[in-house]
This record gives C-alpha cells, sequence and structure tokens, in this order.
C-alpha cells in the first residue's frame, strides 16, 4: 500500500459513523414462556388466596351473628314451640299425647335403660 | 469456512462495536439512517433469536446479511420513494457537514465489493488478511478492490473534481 493509500486510510478513518440507538431486546421465545407460567401461578395463587380470604370472612361474620347466647334463645323458642304444641295436643287430641310425650322424653332425658338406669347408677354410688 | 454459534453477550458486544458502521454502510444503499438503523437492529435481533450458525470471523457475514437486508428493503419499496436522503450518517469533529456529505456520495458511488472492502477495514478494523479469510476471496483480489476504491474516493474527494 502506497503512502498516498495510507494517507487516505487514515484520512477517511477520521469520519465516524453516527451513533445509533442501543439494541432494544425484546424477551425472547425461550425467556417468554417461564414469564407466562410465573403469571399463571401467581394468578392462581392470588384467586386462591381470595377465596380463602372470603371463605374466612363468610365464617367470622356467621359465627359473630350466631352466638352461644343466640343459640339459647333459638333453643328457648323451641321449647316454647313444644309447649304450645303439646298443650293444643291435650286440649284436642289427648289420646296421642301420650305418645308424643315419650317420644319427646326419649329425645330429650337421659338414657335410664340398662347399666345407665337409674337404680343401677345408684347402686353402684 | 468455520461455523460457530454466537452467545447474547457476544451479539451485544458486535452491535455495540460495529453496530454504527453497520448502519453507515446500510445508508450507503440509499437508506435513511432511521430504516438503517432498523435494518441492523433487525439483523442482530435475529442473532439472538435464532441462535442460528454464522462464521467464526462474523463480521463479513454481517456486512453481507446487512447489503441483502438493504436491497430487499429496496425492492420492497420499489418506486415508493424517488428521492435519496440527503442526511449525514458520518460525523467528523473538524470536518463540516459538506465534506461529510462529498465522503457518502463517494462511497455511495464505488462498486458494492469495493465499499463492502472499505467498510470492512477502515471503520470495523479489519485487515486484508482477515477480510480475505471472511470473505472467501484472494487477498490481492482484496488487496486490489481496497486500492482501487482509495484512488477513486481520492479522485473524487479532490478539491478539482467535477461533481
Amino acid at each position: 500500500m502506497s503512502l498516498d493509500d495510507e494517507e487516505m486510510e487514515r484520512y477517511l478513518a477520521e469520519f465516524r459513523p453516527s451513533a445509533i440507538r442501543p439494541l432494544v431486546i425484546e424477551a425472547t421465545a425461550s425467556s417468554v414462556w417461564p414469564l407466562r407460567v410465573a403469571a399463571v401461578v401467581a394468578m392462581v395463587v392470588l384467586a386462591a388466596g381470595l377465596l380463602w380470604f372470603g371463605h374466612r370472612k363468610a365464617q367470622h361474620l356467621r359465627e359473630a351473628t350466631f352466638t352461644p347466647a343466640n343459640k339459647a334463645d333459638v333453643a328457648s323458642v323451641g321449647r316454647a314451640e313444644t309447649t304450645l304444641t303439646l298443650t293444643k295436643l291435650a286440649l284436642t287430641d289427648s289420646e296421642n299425647l301420650d305418645l308424643v310425650l315419650a317420644e319427646e322424653s326419649r329425645k330429650e332425658l337421659p338414657l335410664c335403660k340398662g347399666a345407665q338406669s337409674t337404680l343401677k347408677v345408684l347402686a353402684r354410688d | 469456512m468455520r461455523i460457530t454459534k454466537l452467545n447474547p453477550e457476544e451479539v451485544k458486544s458486535l452491535y455495540q462495536r460495529h453496530g454504527a458502521a453497520l448502519a453507515a454502510y446500510a445508508c450507503s444503499f440509499g437508506l435513511d439512517h432511521a430504516s438503517a438503523e432498523d435494518v441492523v437492529q433487525q439483523l442482530f435481533l435475529k442473532l439472538l433469536k435464532e441462535k442460528h450458525l454464522v462464521p467464526r470471523t462474523p463480521l463479513a457475514y454481517l456486512y453481507g446479511a446487512t447489503r441483502n437486508a438493504c436491497l430487499n428493503r429496496r425492492r420492497d419499496r420499489g418506486r415508493e420513494t424517488d428521492l435519496e436522503p440527503v442526511e449525514s450518517w458520518f460525523t467528523h469533529s473538524g470536518g463540516s457537514p459538506d465534506e461529510v456529505l462529498s465522503i457518502q456520495n463517494a462511497l455511495k458511488e464505488l462498486p458494492p465489493e469495493q465499499r463492502e472492502t472499505v467498510f470492512l477495514k477502515v471503520w470495523s478494523g479489519m485487515t486484508l488478511q482477515e477480510i480475505a479469510e471472511a470473505t472467501a476471496t484472494p487477498l490481492n483480489t482484496v488487496a486490489s478492490r481496497f486500492r482501487y476504491a482509495l484512488e477513486k474516493l481520492r479522485e473524487r474527494l479532490a478539491p478539482d473534481s467535477t461533481r
């Protein structure tokens, strides 16, 4: 290469190509799938969390409105209704009253038969 | 020709070192600078995404791919743009804008092989030997192309040259 050529090359090299914008790297196919899976997992976890939270809240509300005091009220109302029914039955259908009373007794009173009978319990004591 | 697979860091490094020169080279095919940047960006993004094999000295490959992309883009545009943009794709700290435009015009008038050789040698820093190996061209041919290119540029840029 002659000296002139070298000079010319140096002269050309003084000109610099204009700068260009940085390489914009989009999410490549290989990196998209893990992101998608992570997004789905996050959504599922979020949905499950919301459901659990909603369920818990509903349970709390139920418990708050159905306190033991309320339970007692419900039981007393039940008893009042039973008494009223039995009174009506005694007035209108006395024949069935014994049957209904026996049935109600079986439900309400402790079992006093066999090993649980009052006599046997007292004898043990 | 030995081939290799470029990892993302190598691709980014190539872009940082040679992206601007490749964009200037793309401009020499008549593209405006923004389109030239797009061509170069797409080329490097393709390299990143497809991870396909490239020659072990990828610069000559990149210049070839840039040239093809520019020619395709010009063909696709057809008669859409008749006027070539007049803008600087080179900068010169001491030179005037006219001087920059003169260089650009002179480069545009070079035959494609000579132009590519000048870009590879001057603005991408390859030796004639490396260019010969990368382009699978005899060294003498590459040296001649470069010499003729400089001669034409010198003639074209001479103060008394007719434009």
